[in-house]
């Protein structure tokens, strides 16, 4: 048996015994078979019930296993010669890749290569002021800028366009670094504005369907295919459990990014655009209302106080059993199977996003906006043109976001959604899609979710005060019931957009 | 005593500048430079697609007139700082009459109060939100249950609630400073205005109004100036917990100065809106301290 | 006032009860830091019938207590605080000594040399408290920039002395004016120089002064967050500033960061009881002696 496929193996036995589909005794005697004695499988089983060993993610790894390639380090040291002893800077938000190589990777990095890197872990916009202090005072701080999406626009001209490098300096390429293995709906949602690359795809946080396998299969439900049978499922769970349990959640806190996240899903769900070829912005047309009103009808199913929430309370609602689904980010899901910051281990299921009723094309919408009900947030990585050592900077890039780097990356952060299609079917990734923390079992959802139905925000300079402010805040006003309808509110958003956009 | 000495004593060490010049200095350097910068910055702007900032001359200060936000969120600033400073103060006073005493354990019971002072208040807004989460959170689930509160209310997501929600981390922060404040104040009155008039059979109500509020009266308005200075400047709290809202129930000038200049990269305006900040800080502070006869 | 022995005990109950009521929140929060997201995240809310924990504070501080192995969690991350306290320390306690240096000097000459503007300086001084930091942040990270402070400790202790210089500037005032001015004034007669009975007579005198400001200096660094964000980078972090990270993309980490805000309210809290007594004597701010 080969290596891989004794750990897939495993993981599947630890799955069911985890589940209680195995006894005990078969599970040792299955273990057993592979060369793991009890002992080898820590000390789990002592403490069973109050502390299952499958905690210690990703248990499914022997030591060392989890190591970046020897190709890998070699290349490191050789390449990283000439820069040994400098110093690389990077703010990023805190996100699962950047945590996984500040805690548990740059060791392997800096080893190898001699180049020593620090990591800044921010919350989001923090990281926007930091970039833009670098920017405006030029003073190359940072040498490498965490992107987000929505800032695509704001920094195109301040990083190196990731092409260009691999053209410029062929002694410092990774042989097998394969730049066109990153998935292509990312890499136009994500890092292109206008011609230019700003930076390569880093992290893919999307929106895809996750419900409670048990609560769904008790009512005799099905994965929503459309946003009336999620509107359905969700009225038919709240009436039937609710206080205690509710449809659906949300993530609505006014004047929080995070609302106007959840309100683009159900626009574009409805066949409505946030800007039109004229750049105009159109949310209020008879799409966008038709979407507030669904959203209206789909909040009485949500559990009071989900217009107080970020993705943070809406995450922890179905974590503890408060609510049966979610349509939001997929990087909840390694969360919810995790027994110790939750009640609904095991139990969750990921499915793709419900079909839109309509979806405008691209070609019809301004600023690059791409309808789709799969809400993208992902984020982009680059080499800062005001960096002192771009060079040293552009090797650490290659490796943090090279395909070996991007498995240990998924496997050791927790089940992230990678952003090359190569480390979706990377051995060690696909052994951890068993139940438990950090589990990948709903990346093949999240690929289907980024090829075919992602959505992605516009670029525009102007976007981040509109998508976490504009928007948000009016949105707020109108579920605290400060507008008498939802024209009247659509239709005051569109003249406070316009006015930013103005200005 | 030479003449050299007595020369040296007068000019160096009887004049003041040798004593304050590193104060001095410092506050210099590090306050009107700010100062200048701001009002230089208010007649510019920054713009993204240069990474540079531009003359705009005073459009960021005739723009503060149609702004609706501006106001809205100078109004929402004045009922904060107004609330905040009236619980803060009598609450505090109050407080303050009670550990007015040498019982055992008292001295442990100030310090337990000292403690919320230690804790940064990004964190303690944070503390408040989970402790107010309608689901989750302690205080909603007390207040449902004593039924002041009806089962689908957040605190936090409805606008008539919204405020007192975040005032009530405000309060449970910065009370105890007042209570700190005033105590000292009233562990220093002298006692013997007390011992007369409990000869003359005064009640403890007319003892409080008419002896202890006159001569502790300095001390309040000292308490009320400090206190209130640092109340316009907090954003914290709004911040963390309701970033505002429920659309701008809770939005403060301070927080709509931080959001313009750090998420919206907007310098020139929000040095504006600073400056008109410290200006009505300014104001304010200097009436109150002509009016209240603040002498130090 | 002696009052009837029942209203004593009233007092004293109500007493407890107040200060039970502001504890409770701090109780709270320091028992999150022992639960996992389960206990954390509990309807109805736990208080005192969750099962501990100490994983929090293995993952904040990178310490194993026991077996261990990867240490990657999904929302939370190992942050190796410990280093940050330290840096926290260091700035609370370097910017405190300067700012309570420089105020001592400047409120002695406030309290015992007459001049003509007196009353404006103080009130000038005062007035830079009230420039919003938001105001400052930006022009100081330019002027770090070009004098090299950025991400320095001198930086950061320069910047917190500044902020607090107003406060300790009034305060230590109101102690050297409890200082009886006829001592000073007989040494004068003595011969004796400002210089040596400010260091001799005032200053010893005035102790418990010193003590109380530099209470209030330090705590007021420990919590300053947006000078420690604006102009640190990645050499120094304090603790407000490394609380916020737990706020991650997948989530808050609730427990981790109550982990740390409990650790971080010990060296506080210490510094804090140790000159308790002082503090609330040294609040009076001189106000009564007029």
């Amino acid at each position: 048996m080969r290596d891989w496929q004794r750990k897939t193996y495993l993981a599947s036995v630890t799955d069911r015994y985890v589940k209680g589909q195995m006894d005990r005794r078969s599970f040792l005697r299955a273990a057993g078979k592979l060369g793991l004695s009890v002992g080898a499988l820590g000390a789990g089983f002592g403490l069973s019930g109050r502390r299952p060993f499958f905690n210690l993610a990703p248990s499914a790894f022997a030591e060392g296993s989890l190591e970046p390639s020897p190709e890998m380090m070699k290349w490191l040291a050789d390449v990283g010669k000439p820069f040994a002893g400098t110093t690389l800077r990077l703010a990023t938000e805190s996100t699962p890749p950047s945590n996984a190589i500040a805690n548990s990777l740059k060791p392997f990095f800096e080893k190898a290569s001699g180049i020593k890197i620090e990591i800044e872990v921010l919350p989001l916009e923090q990281v926007l002021q930091k970039l833009t202090l670098d920017v405006a005072s030029q003073l190359g701080t940072y040498d490498l800028y965490y992107i987000d999406q929505s800032w695509a626009a704001n920094f195109s001209q301040d990083v190196f366009d990731p092409r260009e490098q691999i053209k410029d300096k062929p002694d410092l390429a990774y042989p097998d670094y394969n730049i066109d293995d990153f998935l292509p709906p990312l890499v136009d949602g994500i890092a292109k504005y206008k011609d230019r690359w700003v930076g390569v795809p880093y992290d893919i946080p999307i929106f895809i369907m996750q419900y409670r396998k048990d609560i769904y299969d008790e009512l005799g439900l099905k994965a929503p295919e459309t946003m009336d049978e999620l509107l359905t499922n969700s009225q038919k769970i709240t009436e039937a459990k609710g206080p205690q349990l509710y449809g659906t959640t949300g993530q609505m806190k006014s004047g929080h990014y995070s609302l106007e996240c959840d309100w683009t899903c159900w626009l574009w769900g409805h066949g409505g655009q946030i800007f039109d070829t004229d750049r105009k912005f159109v949310g209020n047309n008879d799409a966008g209302i038709k979407a507030i009103e669904y959203w209206d009808k789909l909040k009485k199913t949500m559990p009071p106080g989900v217009d107080g929430w970020t993705w943070d309370g809406e995450g922890q609602s179905v974590s503890q059993g408060v609510a049966a689904s979610m349509l939001s980010w997929g990087e909840f899901f390694p969360f919810f199977d995790d027994p110790k910051s939750g009640k609904i281990s095991g139990l969750m299921e990921a499915a793709v996003p419900p079909k839109a009723i309509t979806l405008i094309s691209p070609d019809k919408t301004g600023f690059g906006e791409i309808p789709g009900v799969g809400h993208q947030g992902g984020s982009s990585l680059a080499v800062s043109k005001y960096s002192k050592n771009p060079d040293a900077a552009w090797v650490f890039m290659q490796w943090a976001t090279a395909a070996d780097t991007q498995a240990l990356i998924t496997v050791l952060g927790g089940g992230t959604g990678p952003t090359r299609t190569s480390v979706y079917d990377d051995p060690r990734v696909k052994a951890n899609a068993r139940v438990g923390a950090g589990t990948t079992r709903h990346l093949p959802v999240v690929r289907e979710t980024i090829s075919k139905y992602m959505g992605s925000e516009p670029d525009l300079p102007e976007w981040a005060e509109i998508s976490s402010d504009t928007i948000p805040v009016a949105l707020g006003q109108y579920f605290a019931g400060q507008y008498d309808s939802p024209k009247a509110a659509m239709d005051d958003i569109k003249t406070k957009v316009e006015a930013v956009l103005k200005s | 005593m030479t003449t050299s000495d007595l020369v040296r004593r007068r000019v160096v060490s009887d004049h003041p500048l040798p004593w304050l010049m590193p104060l001095i200095a410092i506050l210099v350097v590090f306050t009107i430079f700010p100062l200048v910068y701001n009002i230089w910055l208010s007649f510019h702007e920054f713009v993204p697609r240069r990474r540079a900032l531009e003359w705009v001359g005073g459009r960021n200060w005739a723009q503060l007139w149609a702004d609706t936000r501006f106001w809205q969120s100078l109004t929402v600033t004045f009922i904060y700082f107004g609330i905040a400073l009236a619980v803060e103060l009598v609450l505090g006073m109050a407080i303050a009459l009670l550990l007015d005493a040498d019982e055992p354990g008292f001295g442990f019971l100030r310090g337990i109060l000292t403690m919320t002072l230690v804790i940064p208040p990004a964190i303690a807004g944070m503390m408040y939100l989970l402790m107010e989460d309608p689901q989750f959170g302690v205080i909603s689930y007390v207040l449902k249950a004593i039924g002041l509160l009806s089962p689908a209310t957040p605190i936090l997501a409805t606008t008539q609630y919204a405020l007192a929600g975040v005032l009530l981390a405000e309060i449970w922060q910065w009370t105890p400073f007042m209570v700190l404040i005033l105590l000292a104040g009233l562990r220093a009155l002298p006692s013997e205005p007390y011992e007369a008039a409990m000869i003359d059979g005064a009640s403890p109500w007319q003892t409080f109004w008419r002896l202890t509020m006159p001569m502790m009266s300095k001390v309040i308005a000292i308490a009320v100036l400090i206190r209130g200075i640092d109340l316009f400047r907090v954003f914290d709290y709004v911040f963390v917990m309701t970033s505002g809202g429920p659309g701008t129930a809770t939005y403060t000038l301070s927080l709509y100065a931080w959001q313009q200049t750090f998420s919206f990269v907007k310098w020139g305006y929000g040095a504006t809106l600073s400056l008109v900040m410290l200006l009505i800080v300014l104001i304010i502070a200097n009436v109150f301290i002509k009016v209240a006869k603040v002498r130090w | 006032m002696p009052g009837s022995s029942l209203s004593r005990y009233l007092r004293i109950a109500a007493a407890w009860l107040v200060a039970g009521l502001f504890f409770f929140p701090i109780y709270y929060w320091t028992s999150v830091a022992f639960r996992d997201g389960r206990d954390i995240f509990s309807r109805p809310p736990k208080i005192f019938d969750f099962s501990p924990t100490l994983d929090n504070f293995q993952k904040v501080f990178g310490i194993h207590f026991g077996q261990g192995s990867l240490t990657v969690t999904p929302g939370g991350g190992n942050f190796y605080m410990a280093p940050r306290l330290w840096d926290s320390i260091v700035i609370g306690v370097g910017s405190t000594i300067l700012a309570v240096a420089i105020a001592t000097l400047a409120a002695y000459a406030l309290s015992r040399i007459h001049f003509r503007a007196r009353h404006s300086f103080v009130g000038w001084v005062l007035s830079t408290r009230m420039m919003p930091p938001v105001a400052v942040a930006i022009p100081m990270f330019f002027m770090y920039k070009t004098l090299g402070l950025l991400d320095t400790y001198l930086g950061m202790i320069l910047i917190h002395a500044l902020m607090n210089l107003p406060l300790a500037v009034l305060l230590m005032k109101s102690f050297f004016d409890d200082v009886p001015k006829e001592i000073d004034e007989s040494a004068v007669v003595d011969g004796a120089s400002r210089w040596l009975i400010f260091r001799r007579i005032v200053l010893p005198m005035a102790r418990g002064g010193i003590a109380a400001t530099a209470v209030l200096c330090f705590i007021f660094s420990w919590t300053e967050f947006l000078f420690a964000l604006t102009l640190t980078q990645t050499q120094i972090k304090t603790v407000p500033v490394v609380s916020t990270t737990f706020v991650t993309s997948v989530g808050t980490a609730w427990g981790n960061m109550a982990a740390l805000g409990a650790a971080a309210i010990v060296p506080a809290f210490i510094f804090v009881l140790a000159v308790q007594r002082h503090l609330v004597r040294g609040l009076t701010m001189g106000s009564l002696k007029q």
